[in-house]
Order: structure tokens, then C-alpha cells, then sequence
């Protein structure tokens, strides 16, 4: 669906010219039916890449490719592709009916008034309908922004960090939608730094670092890094054994974690002290861990790549 | 599919017309004046008064339109770029070709209306002070149309070039006039004797200048003489004809240099 080789994306900045390297050799590829997730930190180059995907930056040397064409702003190649900006990046002084008409009709075919009306009622935006959009919260402008999604039939679908700064009840409306744009067969692309959402939300996953994407893989591959480690609870009141990474110690109970290799030495450990065995279950990483360990570099990146 | 653009385009641009604050103003003003500068001739007995107030009124009103639709190229251009809404357009199947297109178009219907508005009551007053509907009124409406219609066009280019401040200073002082202005002392300098070599390449320069900026009017002095007065004879109607001509042709180098400029413009 998308595919980015070696993509460099160089800046001028200042009155001298100070360079900025966006994107330094990013290479990515998003396969049809992915709800593909770009994580980085902030200046990584995440929305840089999604510009480049869009056809609103050219890269300064390398090649992006989507659905099989160079992206050239305002082409064919958007039909059935949308895009959510990060910012509340809308015509504002259009109430939501009419820039969910607007951006609907961008596609060069009538759109039934009847099909606006669904789309409203289905992300909860009728009774604002005549509200200018100068006048709604970051959360409306968004749901108009996926009410567009929903009267198109969207193949491809760009999101910047489309829940940040929102309420709770829009997030959950506003991953329910696009859950539902994922089942009809959508390949999502979104940037986010809620990385608990991305993983709810995505089956793959890119880390970008400094321009370029470290790790590339299935969301179940990169949280589940820490299978050699079990996590464990126990009733402990003297001293632990060398190998147990105490995590947390609250009213006589211990928690941390154990190698996978000592694992029988530390039951063992615990039947003869005689101590209560509370918890031992493998420990799964979250994004979150895996992301920071990456990033801080305390994983191997090749094991990653192998698995 | 073009069409559908077209009109999906013009209709949320409309709705920008509507709701600007900054052209409600400019609106307003401008109907203010109107009623100002109308009441004189419906209390002025005499026909020649009359005749004159009109000739007046007339003239600064299709002044005033000329400045609105150049206001209305920049600011909607301007504030586009500014709201950085436009990449929710191109990332559809909105060629810029299309977006830019329909701007200038919008752009040329409300300054048409508004120049349709004005012969109209030009025209009502004429018949309500009795006096004779001359063809100086079509004539000046016809040119000030065109006058708009290339301003329009060459203030969206501006808009895209430079930040709109700059644009209207660009747009006032770097204009042919002040060439002209410029070219014309420098002739008169040189041709009661002055031999400096700088001179002679200041003359150049500003014919130069002269020559590639847009003017606001294509025959600026048969139409100041048809505007002071009303009258147009059958011969010189061509000049309107050649004014729109010069409008549009105008209209189309600004549009191809703004579309180039507007896709190489990063819109993030």
C-alpha cells in the first residue's frame, strides 16, 4: 500500500540556512489492511513521514510510493484516501454540516444528503450541525473529519495524532469509528503518542528515531520482547535473592520479576523459606516498555528484526 | 467530476464571503457610502447638479469596487494559507488547478455583482432625476469590471507570493503608475539636457518596471475622460473591449505563475 526507500527529507532553517534532517534514509512499508502505527518521539520525524505519504512534502532524495503511484497533491490517487491533520487544520468558518458536505464533495461526486445525515448521526453531530467549526472543540472538528471517512468508501486512511488533546468519550467514539473503517477493510496509517492506544488500535507498528525507522514489526512481536522474564508476587519479609528485580514492596508483599531460566530455583526458593507464592504469570511487555527499552537501546535490535 | 469541484469549491467559498468579518466591514463601509453619496442627487433640483453628483458618486463607487475585489483575491488567498486548511483540499482529488480556479471565479462573481448593483442604482437614479441614462454609465461599468477582474487576479498571485501586508504595500507602491510617474520625470530630465549616463539607465529601468507590472487600467486616459464625463461615442467602446482583453489575458499569467507557486508552497 505504501511503500518508503531510503526517504530523505532536508530543511532549511533561518537566516543562515541552519539544515534539518526530517527524515534520514526512512524506509517503510505499510501492507493493504494494515492498521499501521508510527510512534517516535516528539521531532522524530512522524508527521514529516505522513506529509511525505501525502504528497504535501517531496522528498529531498529517495522514493515514496502509494498504491503503486508517486504522491502528487490534489491527484487521483486520493480517491478513497483521507487524512486527518493533527492541528484543527478545518475550514472554520464552515458549520459542520456544510464542511462535512465540503470535504465529502472534494471527491468529485454528489453526495446525497442523505448520506451526510447518517454520517452526523453516527459520530453524534446532529443536534451541532449549524455550528461553525470556529466555534467547536478539537474533539468535533475531528469527528467531522471522520464523518467525511464514513460517507466514501476510504481505502486509505491518514490520522496525526487524531486523539490528543480530547476528551475521553470522543477518544472512545472516535476509536470505535475508526475500529469500524478498520473492519470494512481501511488501511489506517496513525501517529500517536498514546502508545496504550496504539495498542489497542494496531496489528503493526514502526519506531522512527532521528528520521529513520529502528524497528519495524507485528504489534505482537514488539510486546512480547520480555518472554524470557516471568513476573512474580510474594509474601517476603528478609532478604531477596540476587536474581529477583524487586519492582515493588507494599505491606509485605514483593514484586518484580525473574529470568525465565531461574525460574525453578526461584519456586524452589520460595517453598523452602516458606513463603506464600501470590503471582507468577510470563511477563508480557507493553509498547510502551519495549519502546523505551528500544529507544534507550537495551534491546537488541536483531532480535526484534528475527522475530 | 470538474463541475462537481467547481461547485463544491464556489459554494464553500461563498460561505466565506458571507461570513468574513473583515469583507462585512469593507461591506458595510461601502454601503454607507452609497447612501451617502446617493441622497444629494435626489434632493438637487436642478438637472445639471444632479448630473454632476452622479458623475461623482458613480466614479468613487466602481474606485471603492476595485479596491473590494482586490480584497477579496488577497484575503481569501491569505487567510487559506494562514488557516493551513488547504491540505485538507489537496489531499483529496482536488487538483490545486481546480481550488485556485474556482477562487478567482468567486472572486469575479461577487466583483460582478457589486459592479451590477452599482450601474443599477446608477440607473435608478438617473431615471428618478429625470435625466438622460448615458452610455458613459455601461462604459464605466464595463471597464471597472475589467479593471477588477485583473487586480483580482494579480493580487491572488501576490497573496501567494508574500505575506498580505506586503502584498498591498507591493501592490500600492511598486506599481506601473509610479513608474510611469517615474519614467515620465526622467524623460522630461533628459529631454531638457541632461546628459548623465545614470539617468538614461534610470529611464530604462523604469520603463523596464513600467512594462512588466500590471496596470490598473489598460487605457487609464480615454476612460478617466469617458468616466469624467458619462459619454461615450460608438468608436471608443473597443477600449472597454481591449481593457477586458488586457483583464484577462492579465488574469491568465497571474493564475499560471500563482498555481506554480501554490504547488511548489509547502502547505503543512
Amino acid at each position: 500500500m505504501i511503500v518508503a526507500e531510503n526517504v530523505h527529507v532536508h530543511f532549511r532553517r533561518g537566516l543562515l540556512g541552519e539544515p534539518i534532517r526530517a527524515l534520514d534514509g526512512l524506509n517503510l512499508e505499510v501492507r493493504e489492511g494494515d492498521f499501521f502505527g508510527l510512534v517516535g518521539q516528539n521531532g522524530a520525524g512522524k508527521s514529516t513521514a505522513m506529509y511525505c505519504f501525502l504528497g504535501l512534502l517531496r522528498p529531498t532524495t529517495g522514493s515514496v510510493r502509494v498504491m503503486g503511484a508517486i504522491p502528487e497533491i490534489g491527484s487521483k490517487l486520493y480517491n478513497g484516501v483521507a487524512y486527518l491533520p493533527e492541528e484543527p487544520h478545518y475550514h472554520l468558518y464552515l458549520t459542520v454540516e456544510e464542511a462535512t458536505r465540503y470535504y465529502a464533495s472534494l471527491y468529485g461526486k454528489p453526495v446525497p444528503q442523505k448520506l451526510i445525515d447518517e454520517a452526523l448521526e453516527r459520530m453524534d453531530l446532529v443536534q451541532f450541525k449549524t455550528l461553525p467549526l470556529s466555534k467547536c472543540s478539537k474533539g468535533m472538528k475531528q469527528k467531522v473529519g471522520l464523518a467525511q471517512c464514513l460517507i466514501h468508501e476510504t481505502r486509505l486512511l491518514f490520522l496525526d495524532e487524531p486523539t490528543r488533546g480530547i476528551d475521553p468519550v470522543v477518544v472512545l467514539m472516535i476509536r470505535d469509528a475508526l475500529r469500524d473503517l478498520h473492519r470494512r477493510g481501511a488501511t489506517i496509517v496513525m501517529n500517536s503518542h498514546v502508545l496504550s492506544e496504539m495498542e489497542m488500535l494496531a496489528n503493526r507498528v514502526a519506531i522512527i528515531e532521528r528520521g529513520k525507522v529502528i524497528v519495524q514489526d507485528e504489534l505482537k512481536n514488539l510486546t512480547k520482547l520480555d518472554q524470557d522474564l516471568y513476573k512474580v508476587a510474594f509474601e517476603s519479609g528478609g532478604a531477596l535473592p540476587d536474581y529477583f528485580t524487586l519492582e515493588e514492596r507494599r505491606d509485605g508483599v514483593a514484586a518484580g520479576t525473574v529470568p525465565a531460566a531461574r525460574l525453578y530455583e526461584f519456586i524452589e526458593y520460595t517453598r523452602e523459606s516458606g513463603l506464600r507464592l501470590l503471582e507468577c504469570s510470563l511477563k508480557k511487555a507493553t509498547l510502551e516498555e519495549s519502546f523505551l527499552k528500544i529507544l534507550r537501546g537495551d534491546k537488541d535490535l536483531n532480535q526484534i528484526h528475527q522475530s | 467530476m470538474m463541475s462537481e469541484l467547481l461547485k463544491a469549491n464556489l459554494v464553500a467559498h461563498f460561505a466565506y464571503y458571507r461570513r468574513s468579518r473583515l469583507l462585512l466591514a469593507f461591506g458595510l463601509v461601502f454601503l454607507f457610502l452609497t447612501l451617502v453619496f446617493s441622497l444629494p442627487a435626489f434632493i438637487l433640483s436642478s438637472h445639471v447638479q444632479a448630473f454632476s453628483v452622479l458623475q461623482r458618486i458613480f466614479s468613487e463607487l466602481n474606485g471603492l469596487l476595485i479596491l473590494f475585489s482586490a480584497g477579496l483575491g488577497l484575503f481569501i488567498i491569505s487567510s487559506h494559507l494562514r488557516a493551513r486548511n488547504l491540505k485538507m483540499v489537496f489531499t483529496k482529488p482536488c487538483p490545486p488547478a481546480v481550488w485556485l480556479g474556482s477562487v478567482f471565479l468567486s472572486a469575479v462573481l461577487v466583483s460582478l455583482m457589486i459592479n451590477l448593483v452599482i450601474l443599477v442604482l446608477a440607473l435608478e437614479v438617473s431615471l428618478v432625476c429625470r435625466m438622460r441614462v448615458v452610455g458613459g454609465l455601461f462604459y464605466t461599468s464595463a471597464d471597472t469590471f475589467a479593471a477588477s477582474v485583473g487586480l483580482i487576479a494579480y493580487l491572488m498571485f501576490l497573496a501567494i507570493v508574500m505575506h498580505p501586508v506586503i502584498a498591498v504595500v507591493f501592490a500600492v507602491i511598486f506599481s506601473s503608475g509610479t513608474f510611469y510617474t517615474a519614467l515620465t520625470w526622467t524623460q522630461a530630465a533628459i529631454e531638457a539636457g541632461s546628459k548623465s549616463a545614470a539617468l538614461r539607465v534610470l529611464k530604462n529601468v523604469f520603463y523596464f518596471f513600467y512594462m512588466l507590472l500590471p496596470m490598473n487600467h489598460a487605457f487609464a486616459k480615454e476612460s478617466e475622460r469617458i468616466e469624467a464625463s458619462l459619454r461615450v461615442s460608438r468608436g471608443e467602446w473597443h477600449y472597454a473591449f481591449y481593457s477586458l482583453g488586457y483583464a484577462l489575458a492579465l488574469s491568465a499569467l497571474c493564475y499560471g505563475l500563482s498555481l506554480f507557486l501554490l504547488q511548489k508552497k509547502r502547505l503543512i
